[in-house]
């Protein structure tokens, strides 16, 4: 069913000969926060960079609050409010861990909310705060550990301060404790909290991962993606139980 | 008077407290003063002369580190600035007939323009891509220029440029002013919020864009602000040589560039300076064993860049100075504790 907020629709994207994404559609409200997942090649982070325009779709539209977003620069999306972070972590290596949110704190997005009183490095600080890894504000990012990674990836995310966050596996290479640390942020995260004014009741998030159980936990509905296309969409109980998805994951024989 | 007094005394205390703790602090001190009084002691016309030359090439070095060090915009065309900026101060000198004051400025801006045209197509190109695509944009005007020789003198050039300033000695000032006020508007603007988005995007330009920055915009600041002040040098070289001829676009000049930088050490702005004042008195000095010369120059550079890789100055600067583990702050190395936080330095 439509929605106001994010609405995919006849989404394709294809690699040469490979189709990565074939006609996608659905859509999520405000307050949801959807798991998507699928098995490896399934097109999910595909699907992510589709949205933030990272690729461009070969057809299809995505609206974004009654906007057409499909093929728009990125840097224009997330001056729209989605931010997303990155399955293999980017950090600007060299830099330290506050430069690295500041260059989000400097987008315009950034700079026209949020406490304006506040220096940029103030509302970096808040950010990294937010995410558990502020006492390590001027450490080099060469120097920080995989789950502090991607901790930092969430950190200059959510200083755009977005209405939709797009995760991709933010549990990828973390211990089980890490993995916990992790997936109890994210939910303080959605619920919201004292970051940023206009949105304090907390992003809505597409959260790509493997790690189901933890998942499931976080989520309210789960769209499974294989070959590039929709099998099941639903709550995490109907879609752990779906003969499709078994399969998709399992092989037949697991049916 | 009271009031001169304080901030007689405030400076001091900033002296003291900011610039007399660190060495490289000190020795920028020393340097800027050593500029500004060297007249008194010599003005030796071969002395000013090197140092004018020097100067002029320092603003040009640092401007190389603007782009292509500190964004990563690799440029290997960099003459291309150089160029435009010593051809439009001429042209506009001889044929438009203005004074260097406007015709220097008005050659930068020239050199902006062409920032953004060859900015432009160059935006979707990386690394190598970009370095070799550069190249090629100083070659291209170099052959423009030669098909037009009623208008830009063709393989002479353009000579009868009207002087900087009636004597060597005010070339001298306002050369270096010119260079001291250049440099520390380039270190301004690598030390700001811009700086920061600048060394992003040499990091990883997807991320910044990921963070909401308009890539494009950013790089083509960089291309004009390098433009910018490689004008500004090529202009004054047009100036106080009284010709803007066709070395001025030449490969060897773009490499040139890159050799200054690279041995003073790239994303600093002050290496690139420093080499130049190095280097280039240098090789002027060489000139006594002109069958040596090139050898010789080529001996120091490979053996600095042996034995240290990041460049000349970086390497000193870590030699005497220590990074607080704490607060990262430097500090002199013989220190045993931070300056600021107190923290044991080892």
């Amino acid at each position: 069913m439509p929605t106001d907020f994010l609405t995919v629709e006849g989404l394709s994207k294809d690699f040469g000969g490979l189709r990565a994404i074939g006609n996608v559609s659905f859509s999520m409200g405000r307050n949801e926060v959807i798991g998507l997942i699928g098995p490896n090649g399934a097109g999910k982070t595909t699907l992510l960079r589709l949205i933030t325009g990272i690729l461009k779709p070969d057809s299809g539209t995505i609206r974004f609050k009654n906007t057409d977003i499909a093929g728009k620069k990125t840097w224009d999306i997330v001056g729209m409010g989605i931010a997303c972070t990155f399955q293999n972590m980017r950090p600007f290596r060299r830099l330290p861990i506050i430069a690295n949110v500041m260059v989000s704190c400097l987008s315009p997005r950034a700079m026209k909310r949020g406490e304006w009183v506040k220096k940029v490095e103030a509302k970096a600080m808040d950010a990294l705060e937010f995410a558990g890894i502020s006492d390590m504000a001027l450490e080099k990012a060469s120097t920080l550990s995989q789950g502090d990674l991607k901790r930092l990836e969430v950190a200059r995310a959510i200083a755009t301060e977005p209405e939709l966050l797009l995760l991709d596996e933010p549990f990828g290479g973390l211990s089980p404790a890490e993995t916990e640390l992790m997936a109890k942020s994210i939910k303080r995260l959605h619920k919201g909290g004292r970051f940023g004014r206009l949105h304090s009741e907390g992003p809505a998030m597409i959260i790509v991962e493997h790690k189901l159980q933890q998942l499931m936990k976080i989520v309210t509905r789960i769209i499974v993606l294989d070959f590039g296309t929709v099998i099941a969409d639903g709550t995490p109980e109907d879609v752990v139980n779906d003969r499709q998805v078994i399969k998709a994951y399992l092989g037949q024989g697991g049916v | 008077m009271g009031m001169l007094s304080y901030y007689f005394r405030k400076s001091l205390t900033v002296c003291k407290d900011e610039v007399l703790v660190l060495p490289s602090r000190v020795a920028v001190g020393v340097f800027v003063v050593t500029i500004l009084v060297l007249p008194l002691f010599s003005q030796s016309p071969y002395l000013l002369r090197i140092l004018i030359l020097s100067s002029i090439f320092a603003i040009f070095a640092a401007s190389w580190d603007l782009l292509s060090g500190f964004t990563g915009q690799m440029n290997f065309g960099h003459a291309l600035f150089f160029g435009v900026g010593a051809y439009s101060a001429a042209l506009l000198n001889i044929h438009g007939h203005l004074p260097p004051w406007a015709s220097i400025p008005l050659g930068a801006l020239g050199a902006v323009l062409t920032g953004l045209i060859v900015g432009i197509p160059c935006l979707r190109l990386r690394g190598t891509y970009l370095a070799l695509t550069t190249l090629a944009f100083p070659v291209i005007l170099l052959g423009i220029i030669f098909a037009v020789p009623d208008i830009t003198g063709g393989e002479l050039g353009l000579s009868g440029l009207s002087r900087l300033t009636g004597s060597r000695l005010w070339d001298y000032y306002l050369t270096s002013v010119i260079m001291l006020v250049s440099c520390a508007v380039m270190w301004k603007i690598t030390d700001s919020n811009t700086g920061i988005i600048f060394h992003a995007i040499r990091e990883d330009e997807l991320a910044v864009r990921a963070s909401g920055i308009n890539t494009i915009r950013y790089k083509l600041l960089a291309f004009s602000l390098g433009g910018f002040f490689a004008g500004i040098s090529g202009g004054l070289y047009a100036h106080f040589m009284r010709i803007a001829g066709p070395s001025t676009l030449e490969v060897s000049m773009s490499f040139t560039v890159v050799i200054w930088a690279v041995f003073g050490g790239i994303v600093t702005i002050y290496g690139p300076v420093g080499a130049v004042f190095i280097l280039f008195p240098l090789l002027e000095f060489l000139r006594f064993w002109p069958e040596y010369r090139t050898l010789a120059f080529a001996l120091v550079i490979l053996l600095i860049l042996l034995y240290m890789p990041e460049g000349l100055f970086p390497y000193l600067r870590d030699k005497l100075e220590t990074q607080c583990p704490r607060c990262k702050i430097r500090n002199v190395a013989k220190r045993k504790t931070c300056r600021i936080c107190a923290a044991p330095l080892n």
